[in-house]
């Protein structure tokens, strides 16, 4: 039995996925929303390096609680860091102060070709000295630095851009560069927050409607007190923790539908922040928020 | 390039950025690789780094490919934020490390203070938690604990110190409903250890919980 003849002229499914992969990644993308995204992680990146300044030479110097030798049993073969090679405290602290200057260069956007190579580099080095200090905001905002070291992040709202226009240079042109680091931020974005949804849904206090519960009663991690509220009604529990769910699932499945991306993207600026100030993981909800700013797709599409 | 010599003088308009000469079908192959090559090593990492633990061809299939160029880069993750699953392991951990000298009497220090916040005491209990978690793992058993004993020696200037892991137990809903529990919850110790230096050697006694120590049976008399 012969198959029917394609008609001429239609694409195969071979050539429909090829050009939908080439205008994901190869479609031109001005300077705008990486460089918003450049200073959204730069600021989370700083946050986060800055809070290992008061305890670095307790866990890191030459007789603190997390020596080198220990960090075989806590990660990868390949991890390495630059951090394992200074024990004297000025060393050490000369590279941390050294790495914090270097993500201040990327929040601004000075010389940015080299310093967002080199903060990635600084991040993922200071994790790797104490892996088991590491949280997922941690991870987020890892992801972020190496995105903004592959386009190029540092084309606007950047001292380099003030520079070139002092210069006289003309403004640079969209670039491929930075649509394949946008299209990256939104595949993380998307996989993260499918991950996180997966995740609680193998625990069954996200089904029966009581995680909420048992996040806002915890000690410490807590920024707000909402065990009252959740006293009072288990409605309110319920409709929060099933909301939290499903906002991850719908943001990590709304990412690759165009008439939801941009409200959902828009949703994520707030709903991130809220679940991380819920969930006791304030950095990991605002770095999400910084991921869905990537996320935003008219500022990508209408800049293209 | 248009360097400082070419500036435009004053009253010339601003030169116009062109468009983006198109990328080559060769350096967009290349890309497409890279891309490809990357996509498939973050479903690997996602896939092998779940708490319920990855198979076994997806954890030797990313060790030999993937891990050894995404785990420098801080990439070899699974991001499976669970928040909480409502167990004690989620609950708070906290550190308390008390000299066991005549100037322990003191107190112990704990870390994070309760007046600590953000990252920096988020820090502090992730430390405690795999102090706790590190004693269900061969690997790592025994390993954090007496570093951080030892990492209190120096700045305290002794050689004998207790390292004890503290989790806070969130009470259920409804027993604060019920009055059966204070809506504070309550603490219990995950792991105590003591940390000494002999002879230049870091030991550590673990401690055993109460429940776990045989009870002591006296021979009943005649």
């Amino acid at each position: 039995m012969n198959a029917a003849p394609r008609p001429s002229g239609s694409p195969s499914l071979g050539d429909a996925i090829g050009a939908t992969w080439t205008t994901f990644w190869f479609t031109p993308v001005g300077a705008w929303p990486l460089a918003a995204v450049r200073i959204g992680g730069g600021l989370l990146a700083l946050a986060l390096w800055a809070g290992y300044a008061r305890d670095l030479e307790t866990w890191f110097g030459a007789s603190g609680m997390i020596p080198p030798g220990l960090l075989a049993a806590w990660r990868s073969p390949y991890g390495v860091s630059v951090f394992d090679f200074l024990p004297s405290s000025p060393l050490l602290w000369i590279a941390y102060l050294a790495g914090g200057l270097v993500l201040a260069c990327v929040t601004v956007g000075a010389l940015t070709p080299v310093t967002t190579v080199l903060g990635a580099l600084a991040f993922a080095s200071l994790l790797h000295r104490g892996p088991m200090l590491a949280g997922p905001a941690d991870d987020v905002v890892a992801v972020i630095l190496w995105c903004l070291a592959i386009g190029r992040s540092g084309d606007a709202l950047s001292i380099d851009g003030g520079a070139r226009s002092r210069l006289g240079r003309p403004s640079p042109a969209p670039s491929v560069r930075s649509r394949i680091a946008l299209g990256l931020l939104r595949i993380h974005a998307a996989v993260i927050a499918g991950a996180a949804a997966l995740a609680q849904l193998k625990g069954d206090v996200w089904w029966n409607g009581t995680a909420a519960w048992w996040l806002a009663a915890r000690a410490d991690s807590g920024l707000v007190d909402l065990t009252g509220l959740f006293l009072r009604s288990e409605y309110l529990l319920n409709v929060v923790t099933h909301a939290i769910v499903l906002f991850e699932a719908l943001f990590a499945a709304g990412m690759w539908i165009p008439a939801v991306r941009r409200p959902l993207a828009i949703a994520g600026l707030v709903a991130w922040p809220l679940i991380g100030i819920v969930g006791g993981e304030p950095f990991w909800g605002l770095a999400l928020a910084v991921l869905s700013l990537g996320c935003l797709p008219d500022a990508v599409e209408s800049s293209a | 390039m248009v360097g400082r010599r070419n500036r435009p003088p004053a009253g010339m308009s601003m030169p116009v950025n062109t468009p983006p000469p198109p990328v080559s079908e060769t350096r967009r192959a290349a890309v497409t690789v890279a891309l490809a090559a990357y996509l498939a090593g973050l479903a690997l990492c996602v896939a092998g780094n779940t708490s319920s633990g990855g198979s076994a061809v997806v954890r030797t299939v990313k060790a030999k490919l993937f891990s050894p160029w995404m785990a420098p880069l801080w990439l070899d993750l699974g991001y499976d934020t669970l928040l909480t699953h409502g167990r004690a392991e989620d609950g708070d951990h906290r550190l308390e490390i008390r000299r066991l000298d005549a100037l322990g009497a003191a107190g112990p220090v704990v870390l994070p203070a309760r007046s600590l916040g953000g990252e920096r005491a988020a820090r502090w209990r992730r430390l405690a938690r795999a102090v706790a978690e590190g004693e269900a793992d061969p690997d790592r058993e025994a390993l954090l604990p007496a570093a951080v004993g030892a990492g209190a020696f120096a700045p305290w200037s002794t050689r004998d110190v207790s390292v004890r892991v503290m989790r806070h137990l969130p009470p259920d809903r409804a027993d604060v409903l019920t009055g059966v529990a204070d809506a504070a919850g309550r603490d219990d110790e995950a792991y105590a250890a003591r940390v000494r230096l002999v002879a230049g050697e870091v030991q550590l006694i673990k401690s055993t919980p109460r429940e776990e120590l045989a009870p002591l049976v006296q021979e009943p008399t005649p």
